[in-house]
């Protein structure tokens, strides 16, 4: 059981909600849910229960680490959220892919030149997105927040220093 | 902010008012188009303002920046008059989802309005080209063009497997649709439409009616477009419609309008006079009357029914009846009852005796 997130008290109270695709989630004892005004009765038990269940449900779902859609969300307007839900959903839309593709799973036409010093930049924001990935997985925020710069820089190629 | 107006007069700039249109009496148009995201950002629908305003903003040193010889337009479109992307839907160098979509959005367009590229439509950016008649290789020789210095500017999202990475996985791969807008009033007459449905099934083609996605077909008009994106290439794609869809429908076209010219002219001729009639002397016509009427006339010409009028008038005339560019010749400011008696107006003018 996790614990009320302002003492070590345990949780009796969970609100999660999931707004634009972020998840949050409230845990509180029974002290702090009163404080925060939520009123807690001896029929809450059942609701308490449930929550916690859909707190494993919710855990279960995959979703993307980069914009935080998940499968159902994909399901209902059959757009994905952002390059990396292509790696984050592979299993599921392997079939989805071969099904309106023909059954073809593998691209032959023409790749980003590799010409001039672009491709350069190109392999550097790849590369960076993967640590801008891991930096946000490990809740180092400060480092990420410089690695997106970073990113947002060679975007811009030499330009970003004229303003 | 006072909104800014277009430069580009749409009606002297179409692309349509051109001799040179490749088995024009079948194809109206060819177009040609290609989606691509950036890295980094989230695809549109995900993205929140400021990451949509951040991608149009990177994306127009395309026209501001070098490399400047895109020649292309930076249009904002919520700095821009409301006619000015209606007049873009109407030619269908814009779509209505980017049309009436709230989000920071953009277009850059070709002084001609035959390249452009939308900005934060399904995917940050979609490339495209259209030309009057058949000329598949030309289109697609143009967005890759754009391409190629979009990318000296814009790091695409690109997958070694799946290619460029797009919102719908519909589009995943090359990102490449390639589309003609085809006449085939003499296949419908004979009721042999259905053979064109067949080889579109056989070719993984989609068929659809004049205005895209959901349209019906009006006019004797369809769409035919590629529907596989991925495990091919952009010159492969363009192959399939280009020479294995492409030389039998036109054949079939033209041989169900040479016999109905022999077996029913008499026919033939009173549905151009009727549809020549109509057009001349009416004074109110709804848009989907005019069109009907315009695809009787331009099969009437093409089979020299008609010697007066060229196939490349009635083409400008399908875009040029559609109520904004209605608006952009008599007046910005009328009102929907007043467009029926301008269509005509301008029709009258147009199509002469």
């Amino acid at each position: 059981m996790s614990t009320c997130d302002f003492c070590d008290q345990p949780a009796i109270f969970h609100d999660v909600r999931i707004v634009n695709g972020v998840h949050t989630t409230k845990n509180l004892c029974q002290e702090h849910a009163i404080a925060e005004g939520i009123q807690i009765g001896p029929l809450d038990l059942s609701m308490v229960v449930n929550l916690q269940i859909d707190e494993q449900a919710e855990q279960n779902i995959l979703r993307c680490s980069d914009c935080g859609m998940t499968i159902a969300q994909y399901k209902e307007t059959r757009l994905l959220g952002c390059p990396t839900c292509y790696e984050t959903f592979a299993e599921q839309l392997k079939h989805f892919i071969a099904q309106v593709q023909d059954n073809h799973s593998l691209h032959i036409g023409r790749s980003p030149s590799s010409e001039g010093t672009d491709i350069g930049r190109h392999l550097e924001v790849r590369r960076l997105l993967k640590q801008l990935d891991n930096a946000v997985t490990q809740e180092d925020y400060e480092n990420a927040a410089h690695l997106r710069d970073r990113i947002r820089e060679l975007h811009d190629g030499s330009d970003v220093h004229d303003n | 902010m006072e909104a800014m107006y277009m430069t580009i007069d749409p009606v002297s700039n179409c692309p349509f008012n051109s001799d040179y249109s490749p088995c024009g009496d079948v194809v109206l148009s060819t177009r040609a188009r290609l989606a691509r995201n950036l890295e980094g950002f989230p695809f549109v629908n995900r993205s929140s303002d400021a990451d949509c305003k951040e991608v149009a903003s990177l994306v127009s040193r395309i026209c501001t920046k070098e490399p400047k010889d895109t020649g292309l337009e930076w249009i904002d479109i919520d700095n821009y008059d409301a006619l000015t992307t209606k007049l873009f839907v109407e030619r269908n160098l814009v779509s209505n989802n980017l049309a009436n979509a709230t989000h920071p959005r953009a277009i850059a367009i070709g002084p001609e309005l035959s390249r452009s590229v939308m900005v934060n439509e399904e995917d940050h950016i979609r490339i495209q080209s259209i030309r009057p008649g058949l000329q598949l290789e030309e289109t697609c020789q143009d967005v890759h063009e754009l391409d190629l210095k979009i990318e000296e500017v814009i790091a695409y999202a690109f997958d070694d497997q799946l290619g460029f990475l797009t919102a719908c996985p519909t589009n995943v791969g090359t990102g490449a649709r390639f589309s003609v807008m085809l006449h085939l009033p003499g296949l419908r007459i004979i009721k042999d439409l259905e053979r064109v449905r067949n080889a579109c099934e056989g070719m993984s083609l989609a068929i659809r009616g004049y205005q895209g996605e959901g349209s019906k077909a009006i006019a004797d008009l369809y769409q035919v477009s590629n529907q596989v994106t991925l495990g091919y290439t952009e010159e492969q794609l363009c192959s399939v419609i280009s020479n294995d869809f492409m030389p039998p429908v036109i054949q079939w076209e033209r041989e169900a309008r040479k016999s109905l010219a022999e077996n029913q002219y008499g026919k033939l001729e009173d549905q151009t006079f009727r549809a020549l009639g109509l057009l001349q002397n009416a004074r109110m016509l709804q848009l989907d009357e005019a069109l009907q009427c315009l695809g009787h006339i331009r099969l009437g010409v093409c089979l020299g029914i008609l010697d007066h009028l060229v196939t490349k008038t009635i083409n400008q005339l399908f875009i040029e009846i559609h109520p904004s560019h209605l608006r952009w010749k008599y007046g910005r400011d009328i009102e929907d009852d007043a467009i029926p008696a301008l269509r005509s107006k301008l029709l009258r003018e147009k199509i002469t005796t």
